[in-house]
């Protein structure tokens, strides 16, 4: 199974299929073909998930590396207190969390939906 | 300093664990078995698993007491270590659990077709896994000493054995029930003592966090030196001292003197009320300020502080999805999407568990300066619930925490050393239970005998060196592999070596002490800043300077590894295993198990 393309299934029926009752294996079939149809649907399937991927990187990244950015431009940012607690405390020891968890569900929800829409696309062709 | 409840604790988690598993193997023991009761694990339940085998003696011990001496910045080791479950959801997760690959050398040959970029992985897989374990042992060695005294290699070579009799008995497998009653566990032993000390003490205002310690004793204080320390006292101290101080055996009422002191490992100090604390040689004094930064202090300097902070951020953040004996467990989920559900769990779990480390550090600093004085603050998690409440409460509490810790060095120990142990019998000797067996006590015996050596390191710092050299190596592999059709073998093989070597020899060149300042301080004791981007970068020009080395199927692969579920055509293989298996599976398939014996490592069971 590692190098070769996996064998198609042929379904023996009563009748011969006509091209109304296309399943989905041929559909994903066409995937398979090295040629120029089946590469474009591969690489708008990764392009697409990749870009979901990279709506919650980017913010997560910005949100990790901006404090301790701040904290060297602006001096006095670590002395601030939040209800007589240091701010370092507040956002190290717990603040920093709910946001990530956040980011993490959000994402999670946008990419059942797209793979749910490249189902429907591949089933309506 | 023996106490029962202590002992009856860590002697309970241990053969609960045990028992557990010896059921579990039981149970489930062909590839089929594994299959249909990986159907049955809920995303929740999974995430636990996974907590419980992540959550290591790094978390539970090292990061308070690394806050503590080093200050807040140290923090971002938790944030790190939660935060790249983020970008193993993101990028990682659905994609390999479709790819049905066991481990990284599978995915490797599986995706890469090169049977020499597995040895690589395996090597690399063996240095990951060996630089994880030490900070365990220690962490055991730490939690024994702290309850029973003595020296710290005691618990290293209990908790060595322990590991490897129950490994090499097939005894000890990570059932991922066992790890998920782990997780529960470790946060409740958490929790528990830290709510209950927030709220039942009269500490100090936590506004005066940097003021009011260390520099003196609230009150008459005893402190236990297990290991040699030098003192430096700032003004004449009546003391009670009983053992070695300067070479001359103490027993009894001494004034120290202004200057330095050597006390011998075994001595015991006792400080009156309101004395200042002598400062220790070696150990950073924080101020206020300082200690409240949110940058790291590398040995408490600020030394090219944001650097720093950006170079532990990059290691664990990326070095969290190349842990071996963490990866294994992705393959219990059903799916692609069931992947990712577990791992968002993942991030709520850890986020949930790392509120509590700050809240040691932060008693710590105020309740217990004399562990500065001993040099033992990582052990701030241990000793706090004793040290403020004497009674029976302070007895129970400390014997929690003590299971708790010890939950934590078993869980993630036995994972590395079924990861160890497999690597060594599967892909470099030849594979069978007595190969698994023999490869199981030769590591034990080889880690216990280096844990005992590295007592004076922290342990967040051996397990931060740990995520460097992963996200080095694996990160730039999984990410490239799955995310770039033109990766070669040839080229991740390049920065396997590269990425791989650069950060082992600056983490082994740190642990020998070379460079201490400036620059190569950062460097070496970072790797991660210029490693990672190191491996990166070799992998890309590497593989687009040989694209003959390109496997022949890459639309095939990428679509094993994108493709949801649902739209995959039918594999001839779905007949034998049942519909759970991809259709596109690199190289093996799990073989089938001997009743009661470890057989696959990798198997993580129900």
């Amino acid at each position: 199974m590692t190098a070769h393309e996996p064998p198609r299934r042929q379904v023996i029926r009563a009748a011969p299929r006509r091209p109304s009752e296309r399943s989905l294996s041929p559909v994903t079939d066409d995937l398979y073909q090295p040629d120029a149809y089946g590469r474009e649907l591969l690489t708008s399937l990764m392009r697409a998930q990749a870009g979901v991927s990279l709506a919650v990187l980017v913010p997560a990244i910005t949100l990790l590396a901006l404090y301790p950015l701040l904290a060297v431009l602006l001096p006095g940012l670590a002395s601030y207190e939040v209800l007589g607690l240091p701010l370092t405390l507040v956002i190290l020891g717990g603040g920093i969390y709910p946001p990530l968890v956040l980011l993490g569900y959000w994402y999670v929800r946008r990419a059942e939906r797209l793979e749910q829409r490249f189902v429907e696309l591949l089933k309506e062709q | 300093m023996t106490e029962p409840a202590t002992i009856a604790a860590i002697a309970a988690v241990t053969v609960v664990t045990a028992v557990i598993s010896a059921r579990g193997v039981r149970i489930a023991r062909t590839p089929a078995d594994f299959m249909v009761a990986a159907r049955q694990v809920p995303s929740f339940l999974n995430a636990s698993a996974i907590s419980g085998e992540y959550l290591s003696a790094a978390s539970f011990l090292g990061i308070a007491g690394l806050a503590m001496l080093e200050g807040l910045g140290a923090l971002w080791y938790a944030v790190g270590y939660a935060a790249g479950y983020l970008v193993l959801l993101v990028a990682v997760a659905a994609p390999l659990r479709r790819f049905g690959a066991y481990t990284i050398p599978d995915f490797a040959e599986g995706r890469l077709e090169s049977h020499v970029l597995r040895r690589a992985a395996t090597i690399i897989v063996l240095v990951i896994c060996g630089f994880y374990l030490l900070p365990q042992l220690k962490g055991a060695g730490l939690t024994l000493q702290v309850a029973f005294g003595g020296p710290e290699w005691i618990g290293v070579v209990v908790l060595g054995v322990i590991v490897t009799f129950g490994i090499a008995s097939g005894g000890m497998k990570g059932i991922t029930f066992v790890q998920a009653f782990q997780y529960w566990l470790k946060i409740t032993a958490l929790a528990i003592p830290a709510i209950f000390l927030v709220m039942f003490l009269h500490h100090p205002p936590i506004g005066s966090i940097g003021s009011a310690a260390p520099h003196s004793f609230d009150q008459r204080t005893t402190i236990e030196f297990p290991a040699s320390e030098e003192l430096t006292v700032d003004g004449n101290i009546r003391i009670n001292a009983v053992g070695r101080i300067d070479g001359t055996l103490r027993d009894g009422p001494l004034t120290l003197t202004e200057g330095t002191h050597e006390i011998t490992s075994g001595a015991t100090l006792t400080f009156p009320a309101g004395a200042r604390a002598p400062q220790v040689q070696n150990s950073p004094s924080l101020t206020e300020k300082e200690w409240t930064s949110p940058l790291l202090h590398l040995g408490g300097e600020p030394i090219h502080p944001l650097a720093a902070t950006y170079g532990i951020l990059l290691a664990t953040v990326l070095g969290a999805m190349g842990l071996p004996h963490i990866l294994v467990r992705f393959y219990t989920n059903r799916d692609g999407q069931a992947a990712r559900r577990t791992t968002a769990f993942v991030l709520l779990l850890l986020g949930c568990f790392y509120i509590f480390p700050a809240v040691f550090a932060v008693l710590g600093r105020l309740e217990a300066p004399g562990l500065y004085v001993s040099g033992q603050t990582d052990s701030v998690v241990l000793v706090l619930p004793k040290l403020v409440s004497a009674g029976v409460i302070g007895t129970a509490l400390g014997a929690l925490v003590a299971a708790g810790a010890f939950a934590a060095f078993l869980s993630t120990s036995s994972g590395l050393f079924i990861s160890m142990a497999g690597a060594i019998s599967h892909d470099i000797m030849d594979k069978g239970v007595r190969t698994f067996r023999a490869s199981a006590m030769v590591i034990g015996v080889v880690m216990t005998t280096l844990g005992v050596f590295v007592a004076g390191i922290s342990i967040n710092v051996l397990v931060g060196w740990a995520f460097a050299i992963a996200a080095s190596t694996f990160c730039p592999l999984l990410l490239l592999g799955i995310w770039w059709r033109r990766l070669t073998w040839i080229g991740a093989l390049g920065g396997l070596v590269l990425g791989g070597g650069a950060s082992s020899l600056a983490v082994i060149l740190t642990m020998a002490g070379v460079g201490k300042t400036g620059w190569p301080a950062v460097l070496l004791g970072e790797p991660a800043i210029w490693t990672v981007p190191l491996s990166f970068l070799t992998m890309v020009s590497l593989s687009l300077a040989t694209p003959g080395a390109l496997p022949n199927d890459v639309v095939a692969k990428l679509l094993a590894l994108h493709l949801p579920e649902r739209v995959r055509p039918p594999s001839p293989r779905r007949a034998e295993l049942g519909p759970l298996v991809p259709p596109i599976t690199p190289t093996r398939v799990p073989t089938p198990q001997v009743a009661g014996s470890p057989g696959r490592w990798s198997d993580p069971d129900i």
